[in-house]
């Protein structure tokens, strides 16, 4: 174990790509930031090296925090080991008939829907059956668990989703079975314990993923424990934005299936409360897909679930939309107009520009003609950028329109702003508030670029990026509280409500939230408990959350539910309404400090290039060392460090703070 | 005016959007599960005069049906005459209408005093009066007997929404409640649609922002026509037939001659059969909608739909038809029945031409179960059921199961939802194995769905087609199995028809059985994939 000298606190987001690593000693107000190739095939050895690129033994780890798109990847590649599907009988196909709804309205050449999550083969129909208050109206007996037991065999599966009607409302024969089961499969997944929420469908597919994930999960996580030992100390990021230790991790990775874009979220977070900003979306733009977030009062916001290609993850997270264009979106010019993905380059071939044998213009090559990037710029394996090859695929499209290179490209980055405004317009929106009220957060490779152009198509004023924009999600998993979370469908009408049995619940979901926290060393005392209860008109589908303290006060949810409907839809009525479910978070905050980092000094051009602008072509423009950036930049200019660029465009400043973040505004300083 | 085409898309991007939002907003905040579970909803934008230019993810029938939704609505209603804040509801079919279940809610959206655009809110309402609870009457002789016939009153003006006419509504439909969260949802979509434009003509400028609108037509126009060049000219008929409804209830013929010349096609729907005695009449404004539909999918192309697509298109019904039976004619099922019969029709007339653009007959059919029970207050508790089915298999692959065809995109209410609702107990979902046409592709497969009635009674509408004419075959593909509706009472088998209303006790089993899509090609199915 560690040595009481050396408290260093690590974060790793291990991307597609390259897994980002940010180490911090908090007594020494030391921030160290590295980069290096992810490995796939070997993710745990990635983590080591990495944790060596920032100059430390693994005895100086006091804490590793890490997210992963591994989960997601897994998901969205089809890359799922083989899982058995148990479902009560009669309703076996569910995943099949799924909601009966295809995915593109007009297109024949793509099937409806995407095939089954478990092949009918693998799906099992249980005798047994409750009703919707959980009462049992066929038992579960001893036959039917022998039969079931001698079919899983047969299959040879090593993990099992048991998906069985209204376990939400009883987990009786879901429990029976996971006892039953753990000395025939090796992992078991009951859907009670994944997301205890009604609606069949969406369920039991949280419940197969999650069983998919168990294995991949399992592996990986305890390849991690041998041989990085620092018990409760090593911990893993979860999606709803907080992080969990590993071994409640095993039994529910779906928790950290979108842990990655979570962190990035996180880390915006702790920026929005230093920074006092009541109103901030994150901007966090990569090569093939950009994520936004809306962070209100320093909470940023959550959802129920989303989707995956056309499959529901129904699973409490930050409520991160994530949009298909990024810097390797394609740019086609069709007769009904130009468009900008969702196809991508991806990082093989990848942009033109990147000189791989890529052929067709993406947003990088545009952003390359215009003299954004750096044509020196080393990354991985990747050497320079040809900003020839980048003009010779985006002419093809000029020629077309009748315009210059320069106004195409213009065009072009307009055109994809266009799109990351109507995901920031998506998520503000959702939450009745008004996005050019917010302060724009960007990073990622592409946000510090395109936030300006985006802060002016929406008509936000102001703008910042974080001074570890290049390892934010990385920075996310070090200052995110320490948290766990649990929700429930309750499904409890307001009027008459019971309160000592409704309380009794909640008290439950606390204990089951907080005990993670608790068997890591948290003390009772140091535990926030937040609570919201998930409300809806009787007759609605869709609950909002209404945060609530305890002792509970119907009249005083009522009152706050009419409130919070009206100011997202409009309008609200005398109707009756119901709790549909109760959204339990225990977490100690976090109480990490970052400073500003030292980042690996690298010679950037600190000459000047020519760069094009909206409005301007063709102006020499500054570039800026970031590391030397202490008073005010006026636009025109390029900041530049070793990963990241920040536009500045004619008519923007940047500020920078002492730890290092910029600030860029318009107008004169 | 010369256009940036940046901005064109920029604009267009923000016209979807705003359409989107709309339908989000339906979604989320709407009470009736039709609305909120399955989804029986669109959204669009138009420009000042009424041409489509954006829409949302929803449902391609009603979206087809916007194109005339304010058009015909500016015949009756001028445009000088409305004002800032005001909202119109109305659902009567000559005013681009459908059925009267789908009850428009129309914002003119104004700059400076102008229209700049309208943003309608399409929902089907569960009930909307008349002799049958769900509004769906078999036997309807007429649409007076089918439902409450609103004119364009209304809803909302500046001052806020209108106490009488809310109570006019409310006093009309079996359950009131409902149906004004309903209705303040559909209203309060409008209104998150006009704030997204206002401010994208704002940001754009009134100049740029109309003169884009037009462009959006042209280049939608441009690219139809260029799409119907490519296609061979000739003269191309196809048919195809509804189960019942023509003279001694025999099967009603749809019938389309296709004419394509040059960069222009006709679509000649005289052919079809006389007004039938049932409720599956429609009106001219479905039969375009659909022929916008199959035209697109005949494109081949992925273009946007708007009014533009549809001016190289010359659409004829004749008057008297069942594509054009009167403006009082029962109309109810005709949405999403005989309108996917001239897809049908379309798609076999064109089958040998383009086959590897079209698929198979698939289960165009919305398999309606309308489950109502009266509650002790004289409302009534209701469930819209639709059943997807098969899909039609394609040139390159087989058909899907258990999906939606063509005009039709709504969702199943999950099991766990219908049993805390109502006093249904879903005893069976599951594939209907085996129902798909053979083929070198095989069809995919329908559903089976069993509901238990656990009320003393309950009252039952059925509306399903493709029970006696199956889904077609292509190209040597074999038929797809028909539907099936089944009455189990006390242990015996009660005959039952699939287009009916009749009452329910206590303990029935019904049990429907969807159709399976036609199969693609002679060769044997196992040769190639398939179930």
């Amino acid at each position: 174990m560690s040595d009481s000298a050396s408290h260093w606190e690590v974060g790793t987001d291990i991307g597609g790509t390259f897994t980002d690593i940010i180490a911090i000693r908090r007594e020494s107000a030391e921030t160290r930031i590295a980069k290096v190739p992810s490995r796939p095939q070997a993710p745990v050895q990635a983590m080591l090296e990495a944790i060596e690129a920032v100059g430390l033994r693994k005895s100086e780890v006091k804490r590793f925090v890490h997210g992963t798109t591994r989960v997601t990847n897994a998901i969205v590649e089809g890359r799922l080991p083989k899982v058995a599907l148990v479902a009560t009988d009669g309703f076996a196909d569910v995943l099949e008939i799924a909601r009966y709804r295809r995915r593109d309205l007009y297109r024949l050449d793509v099937p409806p829907k995407s095939p089954p999550l478990v092949p009918a083969e693998l799906c099992f129909g249980l005798a047994e059956r409750l009703d919707h208050e959980g009462r049992v109206l066929k038992a579960l007996d001893e036959a039917e668990i022998e039969r079931l037991v001698g079919w899983l065999k047969q299959t040879g599966v090593q993990s099992v989703a048991v998906a069985l009607l209204h376990a939400y409302a009883n987990p009786l024969h879901e429990k029976i079975l996971g006892e039953r089961l753990k000395d025939v499969v090796a992992h078991v997944s009951l859907s009670h314990e994944v997301n205890p929420e009604a609606r069949e469908y969406e369920r039991t597919s949280a419940t197969v993923f999650n069983a998919a994930a168990m294995p991949i999960a399992v592996e990986y996580l305890s390849e991690l424990e041998q041989r990085l030992p620092i018990g409760p100390g090593l911990q893993v990021f979860h999606s709803a934005g907080a992080m969990v230790p590993i071994s409640a991790v095993k039994r529910r990775p779906l928790v950290m299936a979108m842990s990655g874009p979570a962190a990035g979220v996180s880390a915006s977070v702790s920026i929005a409360r230093q920074l006092g900003t009541s109103r901030m979306l994150t901007f966090d733009m990569g090569g093939t897909t950009t994520d936004v977030c809306l962070i209100v009062d320093g909470q940023a916001e959550m959802t129920d679930g989303r989707m995956l290609g056309d499959k529901p993850l129904r699973q409490p997270m930050l409520a991160v939309h994530s949009i298909g264009a990024g810097g390797g979106s394609i740019v086609r010019n069709g007769p009904g107009g130009l468009t900008v993905g969702p196809e991508s380059a991806g990082s093989e071939p990848g942009p033109a520009c990147y000189g791989r044998g890529g052929t067709e213009p993406t947003i990088t090559d545009a952003n390359a003609v215009l003299g954004y990037l750096n044509p020196e710029t080393r990354l991985g394996d990747r050497i320079g950028i040809n900003v020839e090859a980048a003009a010779r695929v985006i002419e093809p499209i000029a020629q077309a329109l009748g315009l210059s290179i320069t106004e195409t490209a213009l065009g072009i980055i307009k055109i994809a702003n266009a799109t990351m405004a109507r995901a920031l317009r998506r998520v503000t929106v959702e939450r009745g508030i008004d996005g050019r009220d917010c302060t724009l957060l960007a990073f990622g490779g592409g946000g510090p670029m395109h936030a300006a152009g985006l802060a002016d198509l929406y008509g936000i004023e102001s703008i910042v990026v974080p001074s570890a924009s290049s390892a934010f999600s990385a920075l996310g998993c070090l200052t995110a509280d320490f948290s766990f979370l649990q929700q429930q469908t309750l499904r409890a009408a307001l009027d008459g409500i019971d309160l000592s049995r409704v309380s009794e619940r909640i008290a439950t979901l606390i204990g089951d939230a907080s005990a993670p926290l608790i068997a890591n060393g948290v003390a009772q005392a140091e535990i926030d408990v937040e609570l919201a209860a998930l409300m809806r008109y009787a007759a609605q589908n869709d609950a909002i959350p209404v945060p609530f303290t305890l002792p509970l006060d119907a009249t005083r949810l009522k009152t706050d539910f009419l409130a919070r409907h009206r100011e997202l839809f409009g309008y609200a009525t005398n109707e009756s309404c119901v709790i549909e479910s109760v959204r339990v978070q225990a977490r100690r905050p976090s109480t990490t400090v970052v400073s500003r980092p030292a980042i690996a000094v690298r010679p950037v051009s600190t000459a000047r290039r020519i760069c094009s602008f909206d409005g301007s072509h063709d102006i020499a423009t500054a570039i800026v060392d970031r590391a030397a950036v202490f008073d005010v930049v006026s636009g025109p200019a390029i900041i530049e460090d070793a990963w990241s660029t920040v536009v500045v465009p004619p008519g923007w400043q940047a500020r920078p703070d002492a730890t290092g973040n910029l600030f860029l505004t318009r107008g004169t300083p | 005016m010369k256009l940036d085409p940046f901005v064109v898309e920029v604009i267009r991007h923000g016209f979807s959007a705003a359409a989107e939002e709309m339908s989000l907003v339906m979604t989320r905040s709407a009470r009736s599960p039709l609305l909120r579970e399955a989804g029986d909803l669109s959204s669009a934008i138009t420009d000042g005069r009424g041409g489509l230019v954006g829409q949302g993810r929803d449902i391609p029938i009603h979206l087809g049906a916007m194109a005339y939704t304010i058009p015909e609505l500016l015949k009756v209603v001028p445009a000088d005459t409305l004002n800032d804040g005001d909202v119109l509801i109305y659902n009567l079919g000559a005013l681009g209408g459908n059925h009267l279940n789908d009850v428009k809610v129309v914002r003119p959206v104004f700059v400076d005093g102008e229209i700049v655009a309208f943003a309608v809110s399409l929902a089907h309402w569960p009930d909307i009066g008349g002799t049958w609870p769900g509004s769906y009457f078999a036997k309807a002789i007429d649409t007076f007997q089918e439902a409450m016939r609103i004119p364009p009153v209304l809803i909302a003006t500046a001052a806020g929404v209108s106490a009488p006419i809310m109570q006019l509504l409310k006093a009309n439909v079996r359950d009131p409640e409902a149906c004004e969260g309903d209705l303040l949802a559909q209203i309060a979509a409008t209104k998150a649609g006009e704030r997204r434009i206002v401010e994208l003509c704002r940001a754009h400028g009134k100049a740029v922002f109309t003169a884009t609108q037009a462009r959006l037509h042209d280049l939608s126009e441009i690219e139809m026509r260029e799409a119907i060049r490519e296609l061979p000219d000739g003269v191309y008929e196809g048919e195809d037939y509804l189960d019942d409804g023509d003279v001694n209830n025999a099967p009603a013929r749809i019938h389309v001659k296709i004419t394509i010349a040059g960069d222009e096609a006709t679509f000649d729907l005289s052919g079809s059969c006389d007004r039938v005695s049932n409720f599956c009449n429609t009106t001219p404004f479905m039969a375009r909608s659909a022929v916008a539909y199959a035209a697109r999918i005949m494109s081949g192309r992925d273009m946007q739909q708007n009014v533009g697509a549809l001016r190289p298109l010359t659409i004829i019904t004749r008057p008297g038809s069942i594509l054009e039976p009167g403006w009082t004619a029962s109309v109810a099922a005709g949405n999403h029945e005989t309108s996917m019969r001239i897809v049908d029709a379309i798609f076999r007339a064109m089958q040998d031409t383009i086959p590897q653009r079209l698929s198979a007959g698939g289960a165009t059919t919305a398999g309606v179960l309308f489950f109502a029970e009266p509650r002790q207050n004289g409302s009534w508790s209701m469930l819209y059921e639709v059943h997807g089915g098969g899909e039609g298999a394609r040139h390159d692959r087989p058909g899907i199961s258990a999906t939606r065809v063509h005009l039709s995109n709504t969702s199943n209410t999950p099991v766990e939802v219908i049993e805390a609702n109502y006093a249904i107990r879903v005893e069976q979902q599951a594939i209907r194995q085996h129902s798909g046409g053979a083929g070198t592709y095989r069809g995919g497969d329908g559903v089976v769905r069993a509901y238990r009635i656990l009320a003393p009674s309950m009252h039952l509408t059925t509306c399903i087609e493709r029970m006696v004419i199956p889904p077609f075959g292509m190209q040597g593909g074999e038929p797809g199995k028909p539907c099936r509706i089944s009455l189990i009472r006390q242990g015996a088998s009660v005959a039952i028809d699939g287009k009916s209303n009749l009452v329910l006790q206590q303990g029935d089993l019904v049990t429907i059985e969807t159709c399976g899509g036609g199969g693609y090609g002679a060769e044997a199915a196992e040769m190639k994939g398939g179930r």
